[in-house]
């Protein structure tokens, strides 16, 4: 193993002396001009960059979906066995913390099954792959609420893509939230397929663009699009149409079955 | 670049092909981990939320 080591060690080494009686394999192979040598690594930088930017669209298109659902469902989980302690007879009345999620979304035309809704739409709590309702710049109404837009952001590309599929979702269909106790269920009625990112107005407690004028109880779903850009907002609406309690199985409403 | 990352490592084609592996294995990793979660949030592609400053998202 050692001598077959320094064989080819030596074969890969610049040509001892003695190879000089032989100069005109030598002269092919080794002495490079710096010229070459240089257009010859600035090819291998270019080949590198080109690899580099390839494995940067696996991880935002894959491996982020990866962490994201992973983190995702552990959350979701946690807030499913904090809802099953509070039934227990003798706990504490329902308190909503901020830190927790608040219920899950669940969009049949979007095909993503339930997505956890947490407070606030940080970068970094977006990512785990949850959808999150504004703090600001518009504050977020919650369903409970008596008047207000209950209003929602979530990726469309990458960190879990919730909302990837909301161009599907048209005036009419479902979208349903679920809490501990109740089945707040919504009913399209307006999208708005492109917009500014600038358009904060799609979050007011009455949107305008929607054609609403009066007070109501809406949803507001936001992402990025076109898909894998994010140059534009995608805005659907939606309006309450009737609330379900949930019952001791957890029965969906017939929007989901 | 790579000729030279080549010549220089030991052993015979095959040890070298695996330590190569490794290598590359490795730069993957540290892309994954740590340089593609910095570059992402500084890269125009996710912002989801209208705010105004393409900050969050």
């Amino acid at each position: 193993m050692a001598a077959s080591t320094e064989h080819d060690e030596q074969a890969d080494a610049p040509p001892p002396s003695d190879a000089a009686p032989a100069p005109a394999p030598v002269r092919a192979r080794r002495p490079r001009g710096p010229l070459a040598a240089a257009v010859s690594v600035f090819g291998e930088l270019l080949i590198t960059a080109g690899v580099v930017l390839g494995l940067f669209v696996v991880y935002s298109l894959w491996w982020t979906n990866v962490l994201a659902d992973r983190e995702a469902a552990k959350q979701g989980d946690d807030v499913r066995h904090g809802w099953a302690q509070e039934k227990k007879p003798g706990a504490a009345p329902r308190t909503y913390d901020s830190e927790d999620g608040i219920g899950f979304l669940h969009v049949p035309a979007m095909d993503t099954g339930e997505v956890l809704v947490k407070k606030g739409t940080s970068t970094s709590s977006l990512n785990d792959g949850i959808a999150g309702y504004y703090t600001e710049p518009v504050k977020s109404a919650l369903p409970w609420d008596e008047k207000g837009n209950f209003t929602l952001a979530a990726h469309r590309d990458g960190h879990g893509a919730r909302f990837h599929n909301i161009h599907k979702l048209k005036t009419g269909d479902p979208v349903v939230f679920e809490t501990r106790d109740t089945w707040y269920i919504y009913k399209v009625f307006k999208e708005l397929p492109k917009t500014s990112k600038y358009n904060v107005d799609v979050l007011q407690p009455v949107p305008k663009e929607s054609g609403k004028k009066k007070a109501g109880r809406y949803l507001t779903l936001t992402t990025c699009t076109p898909i894998y850009t994010s140059d534009y907002r995608y805005i659907v609406w939606a309006e309450l149409e009737r609330t379900e309690k949930v019952d001791k199985n957890r029965t969906p409403p017939p929007e989901l079955r | 670049m790579y000729g030279w990352i080549w010549r220089h490592l030991p052993g015979n084609v095959w040890l070298r092909a695996a330590i190569s592996l490794l290598l590359a294995l490795a730069v993957v990793y540290v892309l994954f981990q740590y340089v593609f979660p910095w570059a992402e949030p500084l890269l125009p592609f996710n912002d989801v939320t209208v705010d105004g400053e393409g900050a969050a998202g």
